[in-house]
């Protein structure tokens, strides 16, 4: 007889620390969701007129014309004296321009033009869809009447709809076989816009080098006649007549990697050239400088005499400057280092600003300034003015440099020293579950399930020294030294947890002499672990994330399957062995018929994929579904409880019916308005009474103390919990996923059954295999009912009309909780109707008698924690999968929605786990 | 005394398996020849079935033969039920079985995944390739109640000692085409944009890979018998 112990306490310890991990990795791996997000309030607008108590002049544009020659995945090393001979040779400047992640055309595209870089915010919120700029320097040339000219790719005209003058663009710029046809259309282009004299601005984008590397690679042969091609462009831009006062700036978008993509972080990927242009230049073979693609929008801002973008955090490009006159470059200096100084107030505040090193440099910059402006004026090109203007220029640049390099760290880079502590604390908590619940000895050996003062007090004082030492490193950096308190708690839990994680691995992999090995005490059946593995290692695709649902679908109805064609064997070889082999057909058809439910279920868990394509019979659907879930609630329920059941019911349906959602009596739409709240009001009352009624029935009455039973208290709690969880579900869903409601129920039941028989049917008989099989059926059921609902791994499909049910103003916490009764129904209405059959059933069906121990104790012994462990599992894999593909392409769009999911995920079934975990702790005599 | 080699069971065996790697390959050999997939999901267009048909047909007449030679001792029971072979009613019982099995192939494919109101073809193509190297190559060695009592009962009186050994071989057949047919589904979800990833090229594929890699497990334990008797008798 196995010593019943409660795992309760334990299972809500290993969730609140893994919670804990997962808020903390989130803090460090999306960098972004906690800065404070900039108000263009905040920063002055328009050019700055005065320094110091002297006027200024912002200068007018260096160049009559401006070209902007993009060619997508222009790769650092392709041009060359051999490629491009006619661009190599005439360049006057030869620069390098270092672009960020993610290496794709549309996030170039607004570094070029704002000056900013993208982050997570920026990327996912985006996702699908292309929104239009706010603010970039095109935007200002636009305020000014100025004449922009584009042609090329299609994003741009996405990104700025409304700022060109005239504008081309290849409508199909993701057809990666086209390598000519839209690049020929630019170039006729051009052609046109050469005899013209009226624009300021000229932008070609040519696509026909990044498609021949994504369908041919980098060393594809098509590459030097391409790159032949763009020189032959340069060629005819600078041979033109009116070349005289032009400025034509060649480069990428971003590089190509070797294979011929682009997206990641490799070298080739993230450095492109930048080749500049213009009259009576020296062209000194000077070394090759490098700057950051976010340092073209404000130079070229300078350079056209428009303000710089309120988003820009880039820096001046000196060499582009060498046209103007010194009194116009220091402008120029004066004027960014301004801008970002502003947006470092906005950012940092302004005490932390005024004691930065930088803003020492600002103040000497301004003062050598204001000296330099009477003698360039004047005309006095001394000695002392160059050195004064020397000095003011490389103040004002590291003013710049400094701060731009902080405003960038700000927006992307990852918090390692939060990533690292977040991740020991999931894993070493999913770890930990796992192995104290599979070797039950090693738990009671270890002391797992309990707190060991001793090497509590040892890992406080590896926490201290580690929280000390990161902190001296910079590993971790917190705003306040209150955060560095607090973030001792979870470095010491990691601690803790992983010691105990290591002695119970040293003792699983080296068993002491003369002792038998510690057997595992849950059986692990094999196509369920392996169905679990596939599923899991699958996260490590971004196309098997995109299609999870299939993977759900595939892998859960494969399950059922497989667990009803076992037992099917199994009668059939049963029966026919006790009926000495004869009437084999009768048999069969006997025991197939006998498995008619399992195959029922089956066919619904199919139709329930294409339940949004119930639309047109929907009100017929409605109402067959809520008679199938009131037959199902009234099951299980007393007379008033199912009369409460059924009118709430009803209440939905005249809700949905006055809403026009489903058939209804023809009201007109003022009285339909007036009578909303009045139903909805009648229905929250049904909701109340439900529980009420089942409240009281289970709790003790002073004058019926003898006649209820005490052993069906928890139960009759936790079936109200589900009833009244149901009807709120039933009231939130879409019309068409009414439906999903009693089918949940009925598969859940069906696949208890079968798995009851399963287990009967196995060689050797364990209570805990029926369990482990209901557990992970459980689970598998749930997240396909999860997808069936119209989810997917996507924020866009978050539903958030359940939210606003009711609601006659916005309140973000009932929007909240209804947002997320209605998203995870099924994960909630799948756990609590596990816990609900597991304390009602026994085996006595099957035939199997006299069970020790009993069936209904391993509620709280067995299916709290390992349900918990299979759900934070996959998500501790997971989020360590997420730090090996923080760089990947997809990070943003297809990875990290997901991982929001399963931290949301766990954390639900954290809050339904706590309020079961308090019926038990209130009734645990009954239990 | 060492144990006595059994020459012809190892014939039979390798045989088998030769016959069965030798139909995957032409099948293969015929699919590189069409350079298309789209065949594969119709039934008349494609030679797929009818070349895996006559694979099947050949390895039982491959039983048949290297049966002949123990004719002499078979029991009563063996000899009623080889009597009763070519019947009507065990004819129409066979065909029923496959037919059924078929049936049931098809309402899996729907169940994991494959569309419920179109592509009834291609469900069509892939459940009769199941059933033909599952179900139908029992059914032509013991007819259609013989294969019953094999899968359902432990080990029949009726059945031959070479009928034995083509049982045990198909079982390796059956389980690697189910096991290739079902992880064929592993490219569907990803977006490499071939057209081989249409339903149902690659569990068609998948089957026939899957039957393979049976066949060469089935091999290599041969292979391994054969060198472990060889070795016990070079050491006496």
């Amino acid at each position: 007889m196995e010593q019943h112990k409660s795992w309760l306490v334990y299972t809500i310890g290993m969730l609140t620390a893994f919670l804990c991990g997962a808020v903390l990795f989130l803090i460090g791996f999306f960098p972004a969701s906690y800065s404070v997000a900039e108000k263009e309030s905040t920063v002055p607008e328009g050019r700055p007129t005065a320094l110091l108590g002297m006027e200024l002049t912002p200068p007018p544009p260096a160049y009559d014309s401006f070209v902007l020659l993009l060619v997508d995945a222009l790769r650092d090393d392709f041009p060359d004296a051999t490629s491009m001979p006619v661009a190599y040779s005439r360049a006057c400047e030869k620069l390098k321009l270092h672009v960020d992640i993610p290496t794709v055309t549309m996030p170039r595209l607004k570094s070029i033009t704002t000056g900013t870089l993208s982050n997570f915010i920026d990327i996912a919120l985006n996702v699908g869809h292309t929104e239009q700029m706010q603010d970039s320097f095109l935007h200002r040339l636009k305020q000014q009447n100025r004449v922009v000219s584009f042609a090329g790719d299609h994003t741009w005209v996405k990104l700025f709809p409304s700022e060109f003058t005239r504008q081309v663009e290849n409508h199909d710029s993701f057809y990666v076989n086209d390598f000519y046809e839209g690049d020929r259309n630019v170039t006729k282009t051009l052609e046109t816009e050469l005899e013209r004299s009226d624009w300021s601005l000229l932008i070609l984008h040519y696509l026909g080098l990044d498609h021949i590397g994504h369908v041919e690679g980098n060393a594809s042969p098509r590459v030097p006649l391409k790159l032949k091609e763009m020189d032959e462009v340069v060629k005819k831009i600078l041979d033109h007549k009116s070349f005289p006062n032009v400025l034509l700036m060649l480069t990428g978008d971003h590089g190509m990697a070797d294979g011929g993509g682009h997206g990641g972080n490799t070298p080739a990927e993230t450095l492109v050239p930048l080749y500049l242009y213009y009259n009576n230049c020296s062209k000194t073979p000077s070394a090759s400088k490098r700057y950051n693609q976010i340092d073209l929008a404000p130079t070229l801002s300078v350079l056209l005499s428009v303000e710089i973008p309120t988003l820009s955090i880039g820096c001046l490009i000196p060499e582009m400057l060498q046209s103007l006159s010194l009194e116009h470059q220091l402008y120029a200096y004066f004027y960014n280092a301004h801008h970002l100084l502003n947006k470092a107030r906005v950012k940092f505040g302004h005490e932390i600003v005024h004691r930065s090193d930088y803003y020492t440099w600002y103040q000497n910059a301004t003062l050598l300034h204001k000296k330099l402006l009477r003698p360039l004026r004047e005309g006095d090109g001394g000695g002392a003015s160059q050195v004064y203007y020397q000095n003011a220029k490389l103040n004002y640049m590291r003013v710049a440099r400094e701060i731009s390099d902080l405003l960038s760290e700000s927006l992307v880079k990852f918090d390692y020293g939060f990533i690292a502590v977040g991740l020991a604390l999931t894993t070493s908590t999913s770890l930990h579950i796992v192995i104290s619940v599979l070797y039950l000895d090693l738990t009671e050996q270890l002391q797992l399930d309990g707190l060991k003062v001793g090497q509590l007090w040892l890992s406080v004082i590896a926490a201290v020294v580690l929280n000390y030492t990161s902190h001296a490193l910079d590993i971790i950096m917190t705003s306040s030294t209150l955060y560095s308190i607090l973030l001792l708690v979870p470095i010491s839990i990691a601690v803790y947890l992983t010691i105990d994680v290591a002695q119970a691995l040293l003792k699983i992999a080296l068993p002491p002499l003369y002792t038998r090995r510690l057997k595992i005490s849950i059986p692990l059946p094999l196509p369920l672990l392996a169905c679990y593995a596939i599923r899991t290692l699958t996260l490590g695709s971004s196309s098997f994330i995109e299609f999870e649902y299939n993977t759900w679908y595939y892998l859960g109805n494969t399950l059922i399957l497989l667990t009803a064609f076992r037992t099917l064997r199994w009668r059939i070889t049963k029966t026919n062995v006790e009926l000495n082999g004869r009437h084999l057909y009768t048999i069969a058809s006997t025991c197939l018929w006998q498995m008619r439910k399992v195959l029922v279920v089956l066919m619904l868990l199919t139709l329930m994929r294409y339940i949004h394509r119930l639309q047109a019979i929907r009100s017929t659907v409605v109402i067959f579904s809520m008679l199938l879930l009131w037959a199902r609630l009234h099951r299980h329920s007393q007379l008033p409880q199912s009369l409460a059941s059924g009118a709430a019911l009803f209440m939905v349906y005249c809700f949905r019916g006055l809403n026009g959602q489903v058939l209804f009596f023809d009201v007109p739409s003022h009285m339909a308005a007036k009578l909303m709240v009045p139903t909805l009001v009648i229905f929250w009352c049904c909701l109340a009474l439900v529980l009420m009624l089942g409240y009281r029935a289970a709790l003790p009455q002073a004058h019926s103390f003898g006649k209820v039973p005490p052993t069906g208290a928890l139960l009759q709690l936790l079936q109200t919990n589900l009833t009244s969880s149901l009807l709120l579900a039933a009231l939130l869903q879409r019309v068409h996923n009414i439906l999903l409601l009693p089918v949940l129920l009925v598969a859940l039941q069906q696949t208890y059954k079968l798995c009851d028989v399963y287990g009967t049917s196995a060689r050797k008989f364990s209570v805990r295999l029926v369990h482990v099989y209901k557990i992970i059926m459980t689970i598998f059921l749930a997240r396909m009912f999860f997808f069936y609902q119209g989810n997917s791994n996507s924020l866009s499909t978050i539903d958030l009309t359940p939210g606003y049910i009711g609601q006659t103003n916005y309140n973000p916490s009932i929007v909240a909780i209804f947002v997320t009764l209605n998203t995870y129904s099924a994960d909630i209405h799948a756990f609590l109707y596990l816990v609900v059959h597991t304390l009602r059933s026994d085996l006595r069906s099957v035939g199997i008698m006299q069970l020790h121990p009993p069936y209904s104790i391993a509620a709280d012994s067995l299916i709290a924690p390992l349900y918990a462990a299979l759900i934070m599992l996959p998500a501790a894999f997971y989020l360590c999968l997420l730090v090996g593909f923080r760089y990947h392409l997809f990070i943003y769009s297809v990875f990290s929605p997901k991982v929001l999911y399963d931290c949301y995920t766990v954390l639900v079934f954290y809050l339904v786990f706590l309020v079961t975990s308090l019926y038990f702790k209130l009734f645990k005599h009954d239990a | 005394m060492v144990s006595r080699f059994d020459q012809q069971k190892t014939k039979h065996q390798l045989f088998h398996v030769s016959l069965s790697l030798a139909t995957i390959l032409i099948c293969m050999a015929y699919m590189q020849y069409r350079r298309n997939w789209a065949h594969l999901g119709s039934f008349w267009d494609s030679l797929v079935v009818p070349i895996v048909f006559l694979g099947e047909l050949l390895k039982v007449v491959l039983a048949r033969f290297y049966g002949k030679v123990e004719d002499g001792v078979l029991t009563a029971k063996q000899r009623q039920k080889k009597n009763s072979y070519f019947t009507p009613r065990e004819l129409l019982g066979g065909f029923t079985l496959q037919f059924l099995c078929t049936l049931l192939y098809a309402f899996i494919c729907i169940i994991l995944g494959a569309p419920v109101l179109g592509n009834y073809e291609q469900t069509f193509v892939l459940a009769l390739l199941m059933t033909l190297l599952t179900v139908s190559p029992t059914v032509f060695l013991l007819g259609g109640g013989g294969a019953l009592q094999v899968c359902f009962c432990e080990k029949p009186d009726f059945v031959t000692k070479c009928e034995d050994t083509a049982l045990n071989l198909f079982k390796y057949n059956a389980l690697g085409g189910i096991l290739g047919a079902w992880a064929g589904s592993v490219v569907a979800p990803l977006d490499w944009g071939r057209d081989w990833q249409a339903y149902p090229i690659p569990n068609v594929i998948g089957a026939l890979l899957g039957s393979a890699l049976g066949n060469i497990y089935a091999c290599t334990h041969v292979l391994y018998a054969t060198a472990r008797v060889y070795m016990t008798k070079k050491r006496t």
